[in-house]
């Protein structure tokens, strides 16, 4: 029996201890990457950033996923309500699922840590846990009147009564829907919100997931699309470049620009300075919490995870090529 | 009649729900406005049933020692104390629902989601074979996807995230809508099937 014959027959615990040491390392210890920002994740940080500072726009954020997917889907949602909290944007969150309540609660107050002058009911509101039953009545509903439809938020405040409120009607106004999903749940927004008041509607889903968006995208029927871990690594990107940016020129932000996103990269690991491609300083926070840079420390994970189930691909094969041949030999 | 009337019901409703869709009269809106007050009445009732069905389905288990019963006696305390906490100290911030929810579901939950890694790789080694034309197409079209979806994929070659974007945009897309069209059609057909009471596998066999 030759090399590839035995690791043909490998014991699978062999393989579990590979794949386990290949991503707790990289998570243990972290190493700057690039992150390179596609389209979808692009267009979607344009949408939201197109609302900063308007009383009478806002976004809201379904959460349509349980504990289990928060890996890929939780650093999307801290991101982008910190991009909405950077940039002043209203900002609502609803779920009709039991178990992504505590999830939206828990992923407000990871966010909101850092901007302690945020208050609910004026900055931000969550609407809480609606039951499934009353997903149809509450989405049609919100195409006429919001405070009607939901009624209270997850405090029990009548809704009505909130200074957030205030511009906020209906999806002329509360006019882009980001659904969180490990499912397709974004497709009940994009029939009922999408196709019958004209809402925007994008998706933050898990890789796994993402394919099954693609025909949205072309359609113009998703604005945009948060793919995985990787959707999460490239948005907090986004935030850092444009959103959470400061120096004496742009101290609130600047706005986004592709030439920017192609030619910066942000050291998440390094307090070093970096530089860009045309040799300028490229000035950011490199002293960035955890929470704001876990996806990117993620993907580190990843990027060494699939290469080691590419070699595993191959190995296999050639295995399975020399025994082939082996076998057509004494045959 | 046992058949009978929930055919009624299904088909009397479905053709109202139907008309209010493509008629928005006062009464059609009267009608749904109706049914959301009705619906919004029913969702407690289904909650009160799942945690009844809980307590009989486990209860019964512990009751006769079966197999395994000593997990049972842990979903329904958890059952217990997470609903308890959630009811004694409200579910926001720093309440011991939310610590729950952080340091107890969202790790076992994540763990539980986390071994489909282990899963694919020692599938991906074992079965993943170029045994003909079309596996080694779906072979190579999941080397570039997988490697254009990390950052170590551009940093060998911008080719990489490129083409792998491609594949979701185009074969990917191409397929995926014919699909979505397939299913389309497929509930369409279904639904009328139910409307018209021709479909009737959802009442039961008796």
């Amino acid at each position: 029996m030759n090399l590839f014959e035995k690791m043909k027959n490998i014991d699978r615990r062999y393989i579990y201890l590979v794949v386990a040491l290949c991503i707790i390392i990289p998570l243990l210890i972290p190493f700057n990457s690039r992150t390179y920002v596609t389209d979808p994740t692009a267009n979607l940080y344009k949408k939201i950033d197109s609302f900063a500072g308007k009383e009478d726009k806002a976004v809201l954020l379904s959460f349509s996923h349980d504990a289990s997917t928060m890996a890929e889907l939780f650093p999307m949602e801290v991101s982008i309500l910190r991009h909405c909290f950077e940039r002043n944007i209203k900002v609502f969150t609803i779920c009709f699922s039991p178990p992504a309540a505590p999830l939206m609660a828990y992923a407000l107050n990871v966010a909101k840590e850092d901007y302690p002058n945020l208050k609910s009911g004026v900055n931000y509101c969550n609407f809480g846990y609606k039951p499934a039953g009353l997903f149809l009545p509450i989405v049609l509903g919100m195409g006429d009147d919001v405070a009607e439809a939901v009624q209270t938020d997850a405090d029990g405040r009548k809704i009505k009564n909130l200074e957030i409120l205030k511009g906020i009607r209906n999806y002329d106004d509360l006019n882009l829907i980001i659904d969180f999903a490990a499912s397709a749940a974004v497709f009940s927004w994009i029939t009922y919100a999408r196709v019958r008041f004209g809402a925007n509607v994008a998706a933050g889903v898990t890789a796994v997931m993402a394919a099954d968006n693609y025909p949205y995208l072309q359609s113009g029927q998703l604005v945009g699309m948060l793919s995985g871990l990787k959707g999460a690594a490239e948005y907090e990107k986004l935030v850092d470049v444009f959103a959470a940016y400061e120096d004496t020129e742009y101290p609130n932000g600047r706005e986004f620009s592709p030439e920017v996103v192609k030619d910066t990269w942000v050291p998440i690991m390094s307090k070093k300075i970096s530089y860009d491609s045309q040799g300028s300083v490229v000035q950011t926070n490199v002293d960035l919490p955890y929470k704001f840079k876990q996806a990117r420390i993620g993907m580190n994970a990843q990027s060494i995870a699939h290469i080691m189930i590419i070699v595993f691909i191959i190995l296999g094969n050639i295995g399975y090529f020399l025994t082939k041949k082996k076998t057509a030999e004494v045959s | 009649m046992k058949r009978q009337i929930p055919l009624i019901i299904v088909i009397g409703l479905g053709f109202l729900f139907v008309a209010h869709t493509f008629i928005p009269s006062k009464t059609s809106v009267d009608f749904y406005d109706w049914w959301v007050s009705w619906s919004k009445a029913i969702s407690p009732f289904a909650v009160v049933l799942g945690i009844l069905s809980l307590f009989m389905v486990h209860g019964t288990k512990i009751q006769r020692k079966a197999p395994n019963w000593q997990y049972s006696v842990v979903t329904l305390l958890a059952l217990v104390v997470t609903a308890f906490s959630g009811f004694a100290w409200g579910t926001n911030e720093g309440t011991p629902f939310l610590w729950l929810f952080a340091n107890v579901q969202m790790p076992m939950s994540a763990t539980m989601f986390s071994l489909l890694a282990f899963y694919i790789a020692s599938a991906a080694y074992k079965a993943f074979r170029a045994k003909s034309p079309q596996a080694t197409v779906l072979l190579l079209a999941a080397f570039i996807v997988m490697m254009g979806q990390v950052p170590i994929g551009a940093a060998i070659s911008k080719w990489i995230p490129e083409t792998a974007q491609w594949i979701l945009n185009v074969p990917n897309l191409a397929a995926k809508r014919g699909i979505a069209t397939g299913v389309g059609l497929g509930m369409t057909a279904t639904s009328l099937k139910i409307l018209l009471g021709i479909e009737r596998t959802y009442l039961g066999s008796d």
